[in-house]
């Protein structure tokens, strides 16, 4: 097994520089550029439809070259030419989404770990020795280790299949959605464990989420929407990024209305509000410690009643529902700007039409 | 010259761990195969146990009985007397031929009719077939004294019940038995034997029923029994999808297949073949012939199965495909209507079809002592090398996502 000194190096175990997916006439993927160095976890967060999916999937042998463009190199070797796939699926593992799809249920996990760690040319007794490792550091009962792992709780199944991801000690190891279909509770035992393998074995982790909370244990984050990664740094980073780096008011105010929300948004310090349930908002401001009283003087003077207050720091959340909100922001004002554009042509247009004909009458008469 | 070297190393040392991954993958077939004792039971246990069964089954004794019988005389010549079988016409063959019947041991005469004095003779014999009376009517015809005293043939025409296709040729039998005696005693010629061929006919030490009905029951289930256990292998393994994000390769996971399956239909093979054997099969040809016939007809099952799992998308598909090629190829495999009286294009189809070369190929070893190496073996073979390349075609460009 890895040992934990060789985590946190700064060998760049996987570098994509300018990748574009195509599938046809769709285009998936654009332009995409990352390098994760060893023993980082890595999420990879978007909606769904943002193409987290697909860049997993290129680095995982699974799309044909034809496909993809661009620079991608997993543990220094490229995706792009097929005799390097047996490699680089020797030095990664994969974690899938669902296990009722990815294991063998009729078998033991002893079994199953033995079936999986064979294919990549280890022995039986090898293989045992990885698994019960791993078995113990992800509290997988041992009297469970040979029944059939129908029996097994769901939770159990999730921390048996990341153990084939790891079975033989891959230099990456990718995760589809591994708290999707747990319950609240054992979602973070589940990113507990992914902290804890890595902490331990050094072995980079690639998470492709919907779920937010995975970034707690993520040491840098991707934000994916519709192909294009819109952010790619730590979490802590990445949040800097807001105004006042952060920093935010966190209000409960008595009636909530949206004409309060629009009131609070023409104050001049007010950068951005968000309501975060019936009666809360957060606000950031401009130059936050020094704008924080008059804020709170505008809104009495506003006669909006404040029930309380609390300052915070923004978590990566609401980074994320910042940065979207304003990537559609974005792409609304340029399609404006695109109709905009297009009707004053027409109206040129037509405008040039009408001159013509006047000047053809002129010519005529 | 080293960088050769390094590469021969490499290329010998990806087989050797192709090999060991390989073995390993039917290690796993095998594991799955134990964990449904269902699919073990239908491919070892059942096969032997519907053998036995049929083997402790007691043929029937069929008490002999004379066919009962109706004549209708259409002969001008001739004038008999229901009572007494007096003739009044000279130069009659009508006479003779009824003592025949009646001297046959097989036939009894239930009734003569005399139709050139009876017009609706005829008639009231049908109604005696329709009600069961008899079992076939005798029909003398109008010329056939005279026919036969210049030395024409006279035919005589014969209507069965033909309600049981089996009896036809019992009561044609017997018929013929009337006519050999009166042939026989009238100096006509010329005079037919029927006997059978000794070198095919089954001893009499052995069960007749028994052995006949393998013949038919052999095929079908060797062919049926590959063909059920392997229709599902690849559509119901999920876990493909993750097995290969790891260094196997496709083709290793079919061998894989194909080598376990293949294993078990030794084992099955080899236990209808004892099961047969000591529940009394008569066996003309060798032991050995035999095994390979069933064998190579359990191979081609298999792999019409394995093709069906992997081009089926859902098990539920995979089921489907198997039903409908399964009646299919039962209807054309020549049980039902020999393929030379199919119309050409069904001919084709039946030729490339696994039962239309397994059940003649094993009912010529067990009745004629046949080799297995003849044209229906080399037709399984090719047609299962087909299925297999189709296969691995199909198993390669299969979409897999984890």
């Amino acid at each position: 097994m890895r040992k934990i000194e060789e985590q946190n190096s700064n060998e760049v175990v996987v570098d994509v520089q300018n990748l574009n997916v195509s599938f046809g006439e769709a285009h998936i993927i654009h332009d995409v550029s990352f390098q994760v160095k060893k023993g980082e976890i890595i999420g990879l967060f978007g909606i769904s439809g943002a193409g987290k999916t697909t860049i997993i999937r290129v680095l995982t042998c699974q799309i044909k070259s034809k496909n993809w463009t661009g620079k991608v190199l997993v543990t220094d070797l490229t995706p792009e030419k097929k005799k390097n796939h047996q490699k680089i699926l020797s030095r990664i593992g994969y974690v899938p989404q669902l296990e009722l799809l990815n294991l063998y249920f009729e078998l033991s996990p002893l079994i199953n770990i033995e079936t999986f760690a064979s294919n990549y040319g280890m022995k039986k007794e090898e293989a045992q020795k990885v698994a019960e490792e791993l078995f113990t550091i992800l509290d997988i009962a041992e009297d469970t280790w040979t029944n059939a792992l129908k029996k097994l709780s769901g939770g159990e199944k999730k921390r048996v299949s990341m153990a084939i991801g790891l079975i033989h000690s891959p230099d990456v190891l990718f995760l589809d959605e591994p708290t999707t279909g747990v319950d609240a509770n054992k979602r973070y035992d589940i990113l507990n464990y992914l902290k804890k393998l890595n902490r331990r074995l050094g072995t980079t982790m690639f998470v492709i989420t919907h779920d937010l909370e995975a970034a707690l244990v993520c040491d840098k984050t991707a934000i994916l929407r519709e192909g294009k990664l819109l952010a790619f740094d730590t979490p802590q980073n990445l949040i800097q990024t807001l105004p006042s780096k952060g920093l935010l008011a966190r209000l409960t105010i008595e009636d909530l209305t949206e004409e309060m929300i629009e009131i609070i948004q023409e104050y001049e310090h007010c950068e951005k509000i968000s309501r975060v349930g019936v009666s809360e908002v957060e606000i950031f401001l401009n130059n936050f410690e020094k704008n924080l009283n008059y804020f709170i003087d505008y809104l009495l003077e506003k006669n909006i009643k404040i029930v309380s207050m609390s300052r915070d720091v923004a978590n990566f959340r609401r980074f994320f529902q910042i940065l979207i909100q304003e990537q559609e922001e974005m792409e609304r004002k340029e399609e404006k700007e695109k109709e905009n554009i297009g009707r004053e042509r027409r109206e040129g247009r037509a405008i040039e039409d009408e001159r013509e004909i006047e000047e053809n009458n002129a010519a005529n008469e | 010259m080293a960088k050769i070297k390094i590469e021969v190393k490499q290329f010998f040392r990806d087989q050797k761990n192709s090999f060991f991954r390989f073995l390993r993958l039917v290690k796993k077939e095998f594991r799955l195969v134990r964990t449904d004792p269902w699919n073990l039971l239908i491919a070892l246990v059942l096969p032997p146990a519907i053998i036995a069964l049929l083997s402790t089954m007691e043929s029937q004794k069929i008490e002999f009985s004379p066919l009962p019988v109706a004549i209708v005389s259409n002969d001008s010549n001739s004038y008999v007397n229901p009572n007494n079988f007096t003739n009044l016409a000279i130069d009659n063959y009508t006479k003779p031929y009824i003592n025949a019947v009646v001297k046959s041991f097989y036939l009894f005469p239930k009734a003569i009719y005399n139709a050139s004095k009876f017009p609706y003779s005829m008639e009231l014999a049908r109604r005696q077939l329709l009600n069961a009376e008899i079992k076939c009517i005798i029909v003398i015809p109008v010329d056939f004294t005279e026919m036969l005293a210049n030395g024409l043939p006279g035919l005589i025409e014969c209507v069965p019940d033909s309600s049981r296709i089996t009896d036809i040729q019992k009561n044609l039998n017997a018929v013929y038995d009337s006519i050999k005696i009166f042939t026989n005693e009238n100096n006509l010629t010329p005079q037919i034997r029927l006997a059978p061929f000794t070198p095919f006919s089954i001893p009499e030490d052995y069960d007749e029923d028994f052995s006949s009905t393998l013949v038919l029951v052999i095929p079908l289930m060797v062919y049926g029994i590959a063909n059920v256990l392997t229709i599902l292998i690849i559509v119901k393994e999920k876990p493909i999808a993750r097995l290969l994000l790891t260094p196997v390769k496709r083709s290793e996971i079919l061998l894989a297949k194909y080598l376990t399956f293949s294993a078990i239909l030794f084992v099955q093979e080899l236990g209808i073949i004892l099961a047969a054997v000591f529940g009394g099969l008569f066996i003309r040809g060798t032991i050995i012939n035999l095994f390979i016939a069933v064998y190579t007809l359990a191979y081609s099952g298999l792999s019409v199965g394995i093709f069906i799992s992997a081009a089926s998308k859902t098990k539920t598909e995979a089921n489907q495909l198997f039903l409908a090629s399964f009646v299919v190829i039962i209807l054309l495999s020549g049980s039902f209507v020999p393929i030379e009286n199919m119309p050409i294009y069904l001919q084709a189809i039946s030729y490339v079809l696994p039962l239309s070369h397994g059940g003649p190929m094993i009912s010529a070893i067990l009745s004629k002592g046949a080799s297995v190496f003849g044209f229906h073996f080399y037709m399984l073979l090719a047609v299962s090398l087909v299925l297999n390349i189709l296969t691995f075609i199909v198993f390669l460009r299969r979409r897999y996502e984890v």
